[in-house]
């Protein structure tokens, strides 16, 4: 966030020649945001487990896993926040279990190893307030000892863990306190904490055309104002419109949609390839039309061409190498075979790692030599489209050689516009000129329209995970549960109060520098205090969640957690010093979390390397979290 | 400019992450993956049943006990040859709930399940039931295997268990008998104690130890009750280590106890061999493994049901000076 605002109130109204060397680019500013490690984690989770296993990626598999992520995401988006304010809460995990097993106590019918009897409408308030009680007096403790808040809170930890397990022997003689759903008002309060949503009874079959195409609409809706963002931000606006550039836009919009139409209603195989190209080249006429209707045209040929021929031709040439000898692996090797070569590598193995690897070194030789040639724009453009070129081609040879349909149909597809977005890129680039100063306005619609965009690409999303239709055929029953809903309500909630207002603010600087805060008049005390508190907070919120969904509380339940939290926390790019992190990261963090546990089961792998598994994935996000960062603050 | 070389760095870290992807796909299929069922060498395994894949959901903390159970379950696979995918749960109930429905989700042909926290998760069990996957309960849930609609249970009746241990000590002589417990919220655990008490003639003592990943805790927390409580002449861990802990918490306090201990570890043999400890209960959890994996694999495959409604008892029998030496054998072939 700072970063962006450094951009927004920085030199932009003055005009010194070298203000272009402060304009930062979309991805750029995309690249210094906290939380860039661990989304750029999560799509490589994504991917690799969605190659690796069948349920991966499918709506069954993605509930299990948000499952997994909620009460962790929640209590994680609490921790960061409190770990952004410089502190940290090791009875976060305790609280949860302490929580959840006083609320149990107090519904309990009374008797003989029985609870308090007392109605859920009295119960639920007396155990916020209870857990609001521990949230404050750990901020206190922390406050008028100054001792650090590790110690501190390891003991509210210790005092919750004996607490827990005492009270349950000593009220019910066990260590699983059960009987929730006796309390009288159990049914009204299950509908809060206990909800769930059962996707296959929920069928969308007309209103408003049908899941199917309302999904589709999003997605290329959102697609669409995703494009139109980044090109704002990217491209120099011209003067006046050229309403020539609108004309031939509109023709390319009407053909891509009339592509898509075809597309749609057509099955042959001949017709879809038919389809497929004008589609494409409809979308490249669209894009031109629009830049040539809002953006300045490039200007080229005044700068001398200081081409690196040397560079650029041997990257050229390593780039074009490595993909013949990747295909050439590819084509030459059985795909079939089971025969060990070697470590965990099979024939068939080998040739997918010898190909995928190679391909990927040639497209990436080929972009670098594409960066060498910037000062000739035709020799650039000429090489990322021979790149782009070149992966339209791999495309079509994972579709015809892949052995799984997986990688057949949903991967080439994917490859496809991966080939058709870089072809774009460079055309686009060829033609218009980068802006290469602060345009106010152009920024705020860009940024506006690439938001728009990711929300409607969501709301796509989502629609499609939470409705079924009656065409579909899901193996099992897909029961969401109301977790995931406070999950994401609360990571926007938040981010808002993080970021938008001045409590936030507060949290920042006390984390930041905390006598320098004092100094300035931030009231240092009472935000950590309230830190504190949101934390026992969301941890009674887990704590109800837990107790609801299994109708009883076990002494240990969320012992030992805390340091998930905290994990998930920092591979959401927030730091262990304070003053720096993320909401949306630490959410984030959660769902690699739980992606990494849940995709472990469903690729079938021995559980005895999860852990390991999972201690790779952690190292790796917060390594390039770390390397991101640092790469992009330090050009410009 | 720079601008491009971060796109290129997206694009490496993606495509590097699907290239490991699909060198996984094609390693993993080595164990007989069932998506890619298209090879000679496929066909012929599908005949003999593979393509089955099941899932064994437990509260397995992959300690000394649990491999064994594991080990069991991998020898039944390998010998029907399906594949068996092991999912513990390290006693934390909501992490099992989750794991029964990654199991549901992943299709899996059958599914076993231990109840050591049956309130909590008996309901996805009998979800996975109601999605028509087969289910056996095993090691814990002889109460509510029925309910669920589980093919049996496979395990031993803890109370009996109990029993058994209580009647050896009547036999040793012991008047005041510590029953140390080392999980807490296990039923099965809370059983053997009650078991112990019923047939004990002295007095019994129950108390949580410390986990077995803390063994200086259980040892400390034993010698700390013997210290209290003189009339302690007798211990009944409940666990393999935990017993083993109790004969040094014994020489640490300088008492004389009769030990006995529950199920089987390479340490609690040599302490038997040495005459340290009386006897163990052993619940043989191998089977429990190994059988819950054979009777889920004959249920889809011949639509057998074991067990008569009744559950299949793997225990008690007991390990002693008498019968040491064979065990031992076979403890380190990692199979009892």
């Amino acid at each position: 966030m700072t970063a962006q605002t450094d951009t927004n109130t920085g030199q932009g109204e003055t005009a010194e020649p070298d203000e272009r060397l402060s304009y930062r680019g979309p991805i750029h500013r995309l690249l210094t945001r906290p939380e860039i490690g661990a989304l750029i984690g999560t799509a490589g989770i994504w991917v690799f487990f969605w190659a690796v296993s069948d349920v991966f990626g499918t709506v069954a598999g993605t509930n299990n896993v948000l499952d997994v992520a909620s009460v962790l995401g929640i209590m994680a988006i609490a921790v960061a926040m409190l770990m952004v304010g410089g502190e940290f809460d090791l009875s976060s995990g305790a609280m949860i279990g302490a929580s959840g097993m006083l609320v149990v106590l107090l519904a309990k019918e009374a008797g003989e190893f029985g609870g308090a009897g007392f109605p859920l409408f009295v119960g639920i308030p007396i155990t916020f307030a209870f857990a609001m009680g521990i949230g404050w007096a750990n901020g206190s403790l922390v406050e008028k000892t100054a001792l650090p808040s590790f110690i501190v809170t390891l003991g509210t930890f210790f005092v919750l863990k004996g607490a827990k397990l005492g009270f349950a022997k000593l009220f019910t003689d066990k260590v699983i306190v059960e009987g929730l759903d006796a309390a009288p008002d159990f049914e009204f309060w299950d509908n809060i904490f206990g909800a769930e949503w059962t996707r296959n009874n929920q069928i969308w079959d007309s209103f408003l055309g049908g899941r199917d195409l309302v999904y589709a609409v999003l997605l290329l809706l959102g697609g669409a104002a995703i494009v139109i963002g980044l090109m704002e931000q990217t491209f120099k606006r011209r003067d006046g419109l050229e309403p020539s550039g609108l004309t031939l836009a509109l023709i390319g919009a009407s053909g891509a949609t009339a592509g898509i139409i075809a597309l749609a209603a057509t099955d042959g195989v001949g017709a879809n390839w038919l389809w497929s190209i004008v589609l494409g080249i409809a979308i490249i006429v669209a894009l031109i039309g629009f830049g040539r209707w809002r953006y300045e045209p490039a200007v080229r040929a005044e700068k001398s061409t200081t081409v690196q021929p040397t560079v650029m031709a041997r990257n050229v040439g390593l780039g074009l190498g490595a993909i013949v000898l990747g295909v050439g692996a590819g084509l030459a090797l059985d795909s079939e075979s089971q025969t060990e070569v070697g470590f965990l590598l099979t024939v068939q193995g080998l040739r997918a790692v010898l190909f995928v690897g190679l391909a990927v070194t040639g497209l990436v030789l080929l972009i670098l030599a594409a960066r060498h040639a910037k000062q000739s724009p035709i020799v650039q453009a000429g090489i990322t489209a021979l790149a782009a070129v070149l992966l339209i081609v791999l495309a079509f040879i994972v579709q015809s050689e892949a052995s799984s349909r997986k990688f057949r149909a949903e991967f080439f597809a994917w490859l496809l516009v991966a080939g058709l977005a870089l072809l774009s890129v460079a055309i686009l680039r060829l033609l218009f000129t980068e802006r290469r100063h602060i345009d106010q306005s152009a920024d705020r619609l860009g940024r506006r329209a690439s938001i728009i965009g990711m929300a409607l690409v969501g709301l796509g999303v989502v629609v499609r995970l939470l409705f079924t239709t009656s065409g579909e055929v899901v193996p099992g029953i897909v029961t969401y549960r109301i977790s995931v809903f406070y999950f994401v309500t609360f990571a926007g909630v938040a981010t808002w109060v993080l970021l938008r207002t001045q409590f936030g603010s507060w949290t920042f600087a006390v984390g930041g520098n905390k006598s320098a805060a004092r100094q300035v008049g931030v009231p240092a005390a009472r935000t950590k205090t309230i830190l504190f508190m949101v934390v026992s907070g969301a941890a009674w919120l887990g704590g109800m969640l837990t107790a609801f969904r299994l109708n009883s509380v076990q002494a240990n339940v969320g012992d030992g957690q805390e340091f998930l939290f905290i994990i998930a926390a920092v591979v959401g790019g927030t730091l262990l010093t304070g003053g720096y992190g993320s909401t949306v990261g630490a959410a984030i963090g959660a769902l690699i979390m739980a992606m990494s546990f849940q995709g472990i089961p469903f690729s079938g792998w021995n559980s005895d390397w999860r852990f390991l598994f999972l201690g790779v994935i952690l190292l790796l996000s917060v390594l390039v979290n770390n390397w991101v960062r640092k790469k992009a603050e330090g050009s410009s | 400019m720079k601008r491009f070389r971060f796109i290129a760095m997206l694009g490496v870290i993606a495509l590097v992450a699907a290239a490991c992807g699909s060198g996984e796909t094609t390693a993993s299929t080595t164990g007989g993956e069932t998506g890619t069922a298209t090879t000679a060498a496929d066909e012929v395994a599908l005949s003999q049943g593979s393509g089955l894949t099941f899932y064994m959901a437990t509260h397995s903390d992959d300690g000394v006990f649990w491999s064994v159970v594991k080990k069991g379950a991998e020898d039944a696979a390998a010998a029907v040859g399906a594949d068996m995918v092991w999912s513990p749960s390290s006693n934390d109930p909501e992490r099992q709930v989750q794991d029964i429905q990654a199991a549901i989700a992943a299709g899996a042909d059958g599914i076993g399940v231990s109840l050591a926290n049956p309130t909590a998760v008996a309901p996805a069990a009998a979800a996975a039931v109601a999605a028509g996957i087969p289910v056996v309960t095993l090691n814990s849930g002889v109460n509510d295997y029925q309910e669920i609609g589980a093919i049996t249970h496979i395990g031993q009746t803890e109370i009996v268990a109990g029993n058994g241990a209580g009647l050896r000590f009547n036999t040793l002589g012991a008047t005041k008998v510590l029953c140390a417990q080392q999980e807490q919220g296990n039923v099965g655990l809370e059983e053997r104690c009650d078991g112990l008490a019923e047939t004990f003639n002295g007095d019994v003592v129950t108390q949580f130890v410390g986990l077995d990943s803390s063994p200086d805790e259980q040892i400390n927390t034993i010698a700390a009750q013997l210290a209290a409580d003189p009339d302690i002449d007798a211990v009944l861990g409940v666990g393999p280590n935990v017993a083993v802990r109790a004969v040094e918490a014994g020489t640490q306090a300088g008492r004389d106890l009769f030990i006995g201990g529950f199920d089987i570890s390479t340490d609690i043999i040599q302490e038997i061999e040495a005459g340290n400890v009386d006897f163990t209960v052993d619940q043989q959890q191998y089977l429990q493994g190994y059988l819950a994996i054979m009777f889920l694999y004959l249920n889809v495959t011949n639509q057998n049901t074991v067990g008569g409604g009744l559950p299949v008892l793997t225990g008690p029998g007991f390990v002693d000076g008498a019968n040491v030496a064979e065990v031992k054998a076979l403890v380190e072939a990692g199979t009892r």
